[in-house]
């Protein structure tokens, strides 16, 4: 099966720390348990056994966003529901990532009124917009394959820890 | 044209030859209440001075049969034609009888100007709370007498009502010409909206220190969304549960006024997303109505087909999620039911293109005609069904687990049930065989011979009898809508709303300036009101449209089913175990798009 056939007679194969993590993060993503809109019932879909998400490595819904890396932001936001998402985008721990799912959390979508936050992205940060209303579950696939290659070229050094890291460094040298 | 408000028009005498009308009765009997009456399309609305209005309303009630308030809602009359002077805004309550399926609706003008105050019907109708705290929230009217009169949609410190007239739909613009060098695309789009958690307040009436207070949601994975229920309890069990609503208000009905009539129907399949084909059907007849046109046979036929597809994929999810939330072993049921959902998404993408927000049934016909391999798919369905159904309960319908869990769970009785204005099969689970379909046949359902089941016991277990019953009568109209489909048109020939065909464009000048009329402002109904309500998978769907002769509504309301039955968490909840919380909300079958709006 490929790469055991290619291994040196040692059995041994280097790579860098962050390449490995970052292999074994993008097969493990864990989804928050969260719909919002009609985008949640594609999402759903996406879980059952036609389309099947766990071919990608996220089917493990967790109903904790603690225990959670994903955040599939599945439909309109509202301006009452705004602080909510926030709280469970901070709760989650870090590293973490977001998708975007279909127009209305990627821009509002249909609902440009008062009532109806124009885009997530003004509330948390966004890693992939998946276009669609709602996107087929093979949009959500994409996205998600999408974000797999995002990670697997993730610095540690970008994240909140590496910040971190840098910052108490310089502090050191200081 | 008949001017709704038109308190000159004094209901006749009754004559010998009939009996008088309910507008007759009341009027003879509330003369001072009683100042006007209207007719519009076959729906009459009497005018109600504030004063009489409970009167009115509970004459209606114990006298008259009319149990059922399908309907609260409001209207600011500032921008229509011909209101200059007059009272800024009204409420309107439609009833509807569920022995007789009459209805009858009552307005009232609110006196106070920009501060207007009617009396409340909460005390008659325990269902009319939500809604009048909705019309607060959203309208700004007051209702004396009502017990909790606070937002509910909105948050708390929301600065304005926003259906009144003068405040505008709000959002962005959105800058069609600006281009990658302007200096304004760099901050375009990252403008932070501040987000800053709000502490949640216990609701006044718990007893904080008696009790325990326990939130659960809006992120919670059996809440079917973004509900937050307060539940207030002792020990295990319910005290009280408070649903807290409005995370997912999306001002459908703002948007709806500040855009054309056939442009609204894509809205409404994001309103209620499990059943977007029987929202489609609602907000489709709902503007036929008021534009009085006749839908062709073949069109109806196709119509009642998607519906009771529909029903039968909103029944699968209920069923999958329900049994998932009940059981929580496994994902099991809810893979069978969505691989039978699948098999009726695929036909709703045959014949539309889309797979959840469908928009196939619009004012007029439906989109297209059905392609040639319909029937078949259908067919396949209707083979396929019954045994998977009958699968469904072999594996459930016994089940000791599941009849622990359901049996005796949420109780309503018939009179809870009318009194809170629950609907669907909330309401004939209870032993009230009110349906829609029936009681006001709508598209040609009076030609079907099919069965409304009906339970009396009212818990979770009746009305899980109660859906897969509906399932399987679902298929039976079905079946027979396919042995019967017409041949012709699928479109109306009403040239109010239909488009001249193409072979006319080349040879009519006059073909061509409605068809751009038609293209450019849409269609245009007369001036008046109306009210039409479908059954939904979830109960009485209704669509309030009040239009001012344009081709934009001027007010439109729609009466959500679950947000109806929503209320009746309380009073299921009361009593049980904090476990049977999940069941209960799994029991409404609630979609919040539906509930908030």
């Amino acid at each position: 099966m490929g790469l055991e056939e290619r291994l040196p007679d040692e059995g041994v194969v280097t790579t860098t720390l962050e390449q490995a993590v970052n292999w074994g993060r993008k097969f493990s993503l864990f989804p928050l348990t969260f719909g919002l809109a009609c985008c949640a019932i594609e999402q759903i879909t996406s879980g059952v056994s036609r389309f099947d998400i766990s071919r990608f490595g996220s089917e493990v819904f967790r109903a904790s966003p603690r225990q959670a890396d994903l955040m599939i932001v599945s439909g309109r936001v509202s301006n009452k529901m705004a602080p909510v998402i926030k709280r469970l985008y901070d709760q989650m721990l870090e590293p973490k990532w977001v998708i975007a799912m279909g127009i209305c959390a990627s821009a509002g979508g249909p609902f440009n009124n008062y009532a109806i936050i124009q885009g997530v992205d003004k509330i948390i940060p966004v890693d992939v917009y998946t276009p669609g209303c709602p996107p087929r579950p093979e949009a959500l696939f994409y996205a998600i394959t999408l974000l797999q290659q995002k990670i697997q070229k993730d610095k540690f050094r970008d994240r909140a820890y590496g910040r971190q890291l840098a910052a108490e460094a310089a502090r050191g040298q200081a | 044209m008949t001017l709704v408000n038109d308190s000159t028009t004094v209901p006749a005498e009754p004559t010998a030859a009939r009996p008088p009308t309910v507008g007759e009765q009341l009027a003879a009997r509330f003369p001072n209440a009683i100042l006007g009456a209207s007719t519009f399309r076959g729906d009459t609305t009497l005018t109600v001075a504030p004063t009489g209005l409970t009167d009115v309303a509970r004459a209606l009630r114990d006298e008259l049969g009319f149990d059922h308030l399908s309907n609260l809602s409001s209207t600011d009359w500032s921008r229509y034609r011909g209101y200059a002077g007059k009272e800024r805004f009204s409420t309107i309550y439609h009833f509807t009888s569920t022995r007789t399926g009459e209805r009858i609706g009552l307005k009232v003008f609110a006196p106070g100007g920009d501060s207007p105050a009617v009396p409340s019907l909460a005390a008659l109708w325990a269902g009319a709370n939500w809604p009048e705290r909705e019309v607060y929230d959203l309208m700004g009217i007051k209702f004396d007498g009502h017990p909790d009169l606070r937002r509910i949609l909105l948050p708390n410190n929301w600065p304005n009502h926003p259906l009144r007239k003068d405040i505008p739909r709000g959002g962005e613009t959105v800058p069609f010409s600006m281009i990658w060098e302007d200096e304004e695309f760099q901050s375009f789009g990252k403008q932070i909206v501040e987000a800053k958690s709000v502490q949640p307040v216990p609701p006044k009436q718990a007893d904080a220190n008696k009790h325990m207070i326990l939130n659960m949601g809006p992120q919670h994975p059996s809440t079917h969304g973004v509900l937050r229920v307060v539940a207030e309890l002792d020990g295990e069990t319910v005290v009280a549960a408070y649903p807290d609503i409005g995370y997912l208000h999306s001002g459908f009905e703002k948007q709806g006024e500040t855009i054309r009539y056939k442009d609204f129907l894509p809205y409404t399949d994001r309103m209620d997303y499990v059943s977007a084909m029987s929202n489609n059907l609602g907000y489709s007849l709902a503007v036929e109505k008021l534009m009085g046109v006749e839908i062709p046979p073949r069109a109806q036929v196709i119509r009642v087909i998607c519906a009771e597809l529909q029903r039968l994929a909103s029944h699968l999810v209920w069923l999958g999620t329900h049994i998932m939330d009940a059981a929580g072993v496994s994902h099991a049921l809810l893979m069978y039911t969505f691989r039978e959902r699948e098999q009726l998404s695929d036909i709703f993408e045959l014949i539309s293109g889309a797979r959840l927000t469908i928009s196939y049934i619009r004012p007029g016909g439906v989109w297209k005609d059905v392609p040639p391999s319909f029937v078949e798919r259908v067919q396949d369905v209707l083979k396929a069904f019954p045994a998977r159904i009958d699968e469904y309960e072999r594996m459930i319908t016994e089940n000791p687990v599941w009849l622990g869990r359901a049996r005796g769970v949420g109780k309503l009785t018939a009179e809870q049930c009318l009194s809170l204005g629950v609907t669907g099969p909330l309401l004939r689970a209870s032993g009230v065989p009110f349906d829609y379909r029936k009681a006001r046949p709508y598209s040609g359902y009076e030609n079907y011979d099919f069965k409304v089941p009906v339970m009396t016991e009212g818990d979770t277990y009746a009305r899980y009898l109660v859906r897969l019953e509906e399932m399987r009568q679902s298929l039976r109209i079905i079946d027979q809508a396919l042995k019967n489909l017409p041949d012709g048109p699928v479109w109306t020939a009403d040239r109010k709303m239909a488009l001249p065909p193409r072979q006319e464009l080349d040879t009519s000048m006059e073909a061509l300036i409605h068809h751009f009329k038609l293209m450019t402002e849409g269609f245009v109904p007369p001036m008046g009101e109306v009210y039409h309500s479908v059954e939904n998978p979830r109960g009485e769907l209704g669509f309030y449209l009040v239009s001012d002769g344009t081709a934009v509504p001027y007010r439109l309301h729609v009466r959500a089913p679950s947000f109806h039955n929503l209320q009746a968490t309380d009073t299921m909840a009361r009593g049980s175990l904090i476990a049977d919380l999940v069941l209960v909300i799994g029991t409404i079958d609630i979609v919040l798009g539906d509930v908030d709006r």
